[in-house]
């Protein structure tokens, strides 16, 4: 009994040391790399890269820089209705026209851009408990530019247990659509119509509060709660969509477009979430899951679950399997069309990502150990989405088409992490 | 709405009985955390690539934040 207490001892002595050699031999500066080709059936390509630097200036202070630069071409949902004749679109430059043949949901081809973006944050330990750290992140395209700062505080409890943090964020857009930013509710122009505009310009703000609560439960479980909050205003619609107003059910072409009105959300809009995650080691390999519950003053709800299970084989290669489900619920102001003669609703979109549709990831994620501290990281995603084809509101030839086409998308990425 | 403030309601219950009640009895000692301490127990594991992730949600989906900041800055939604 004494022989099997000191052994324990020993080995809780050892473990300890372990943990504590292992803090000071910490390297000094990590860095990750990925680069991501996205890949959408018909409509969407991208190609991402990210690199994040994170450098330990000494025990108590590091700062984190993170570079991404992206680029993106293919076509985009307009917000129209399928019709049973070929519609015309103006590009919202207002020089030149696409045609979207019948039947078929409209696609905006013209949808091309590169985005550059830059973040770092400064990380101060302010005691043995608290820690602190402050930063800022600048987002360009062609047509909107972004510029944020954000501060946090986070404090240990019962022997560092518990983790309890604070943080907040505020962040200033500007976006320059290509032809102004359009009137909500005006009229698309035909090409070469001289119209109105708001002006070159529109501006957003976002104010994000976020409380966090991580609790260690057991020797091999973790788990993590966060509760957060974004207050935005502004200018919060889409300036490129806009929706159908359909011919009534009296009229001779039930269904078939007469005009496109600009889309007008709400100038506010409130935004909640709890996150909860648990990550439990099990007989050496390790799962992850974690739901949000997301709600809003727009009307939305949403449901996300994600699974992450990863196998760790023999000599540190891993792999990772992920399935992610998703569901939403619509903004109050979402229809899929107007219908003539109604009158305008105070607030109207008809862009798909604000109606219901749920949507799953499947993923596979592979990892090979290169070197002492370099990893190389590839990983596979399929990504689908999916919603009502035959939405209530509907009428006469628009019965006939698919009002929610499944959006198919692929993610390949290869990533390259090292430590030195 | 209503139903979901509801559903609301009960994470948080769950969530707030969970972290007063349970937690003291909760926590391992330091020379306990030995797994805790393996790069795969971390909770941000993978970061670089969940905020991609999350970005690309944030230009396909209605909903955005929960595991950080679900803030702008992009003008893909």
């Amino acid at each position: 009994m004494q022989l099997n207490k000191q052994l324990s001892i020993k080995s809780a002595l050892a473990i300890a040391t372990t943990v504590l050699l292992g803090a000071q031999i910490a390297k000094a500066t990590d860095v990750e790399s990925t680069l991501l080709i996205y890949s959408e059936k018909d409509r969407v390509s991208a190609g991402e890269g990210a690199v994040s630097i994170k450098h330990e200036l000494n025990e108590t202070q590091n700062i984190k820089i993170k570079l991404t630069f992206d680029a993106l071409t293919g076509a985009s949902p307009n917000g129209a209705a399928p019709a049973s004749s070929v519609q015309t679109f103006t590009r919202p430059s207002g020089n030149g026209s696409y045609d979207i043949q019948p039947g078929i949901i409209p696609l905006d081809d013209t949808f091309k851009d590169s985005r550059f973006a830059v973040s770092g944050t400064y990380t101060r330990k302010l005691s043995r408990l608290n820690n602190f750290f402050i930063g800022a992140n600048f987002s360009g395209e062609h047509d909107y530019t972004s510029l944020g700062v954000n501060t946090g505080f986070s404090r240990d409890f019962n022997n560092r247990n518990r983790t309890i943090s604070v943080s907040v964020s505020f962040t200033s857009d500007k976006v320059n659509p290509e032809g102004g930013v359009p009137i909500p509710y005006d009229t698309l122009a035909l090409i070469g119509e001289s119209t109105s505009r708001l002006g070159p310009n529109a501006t957003k703000k976002v104010y994000d509060l976020l409380l966090g609560v991580t609790q260690t439960i057991n020797r091999n479980t973790l788990f993590r709660a966060n509760y957060s909050r974004s207050h935005s205003t502004g200018y919060l619609n889409d300036p490129y969509k806009f929706f159908s107003v359909v011919e009534n059910s009296s009229s001779a072409n039930p269904g078939e477009p007469l005009t496109y009105l600009y889309e007008n959300r709400p100038d506010a809009r409130n935004k909640n979430s709890i996150y909860t995650q648990c990550r439990k080691f099990l007989n050496g390999n390790v799962i992850d899951l974690s739901y949000r519950f997301f709600w809003d003053d727009w009307g939305i709800n949403s449901h996300t679950i994600n699974l992450f299970y990863l196998f760790d084989f023999k000599n540190n290669t891993t792999l990772e399997p992920h399935i992610r489900w998703y569901h939403q619920s619509a903004a109050d102001f979402y229809i899929p069309v107007q219908i003539d003669g109604s009158s305008n609703q105070q607030f109207t979109t008809a862009d798909y990502r604000l109606s219901t549709f749920s949507a799953v990831t499947l993923g596979l994620q592979y990892s090979i150990p290169m070197q002492a501290t370099h990893t190389l990281k590839l990983s596979f995603e399929y990504y689908r989405q999916f919603g009502d084809s035959s939405p209530p509101g509907l009428i006469g030839s628009l019965l006939r088409y698919d009002m929610f086409p499944t959006l198919n998308a692929v993610m390949f990425r290869v990533g390259y992490n090292f430590s030195f | 709405m209503n139903n979901s403030k509801w559903h609301v309601l009960l994470i948080l219950i769950i969530l707030l009985t969970f972290i007063i009640s349970g937690c003291t009895s909760l926590g391992v000692n330091v020379w306990e955390r030995d797994i805790l301490a393996s790069p795969h127990m971390k909770l941000e594991k993978n970061a670089i690539e969940r905020e991609m992730d999350d970005h690309i949600y944030f230009s396909k989906e209605g909903s955005s934040g929960g595991r950080g900041f679900g803030g702008g800055g992009c003008g893909c939604n």
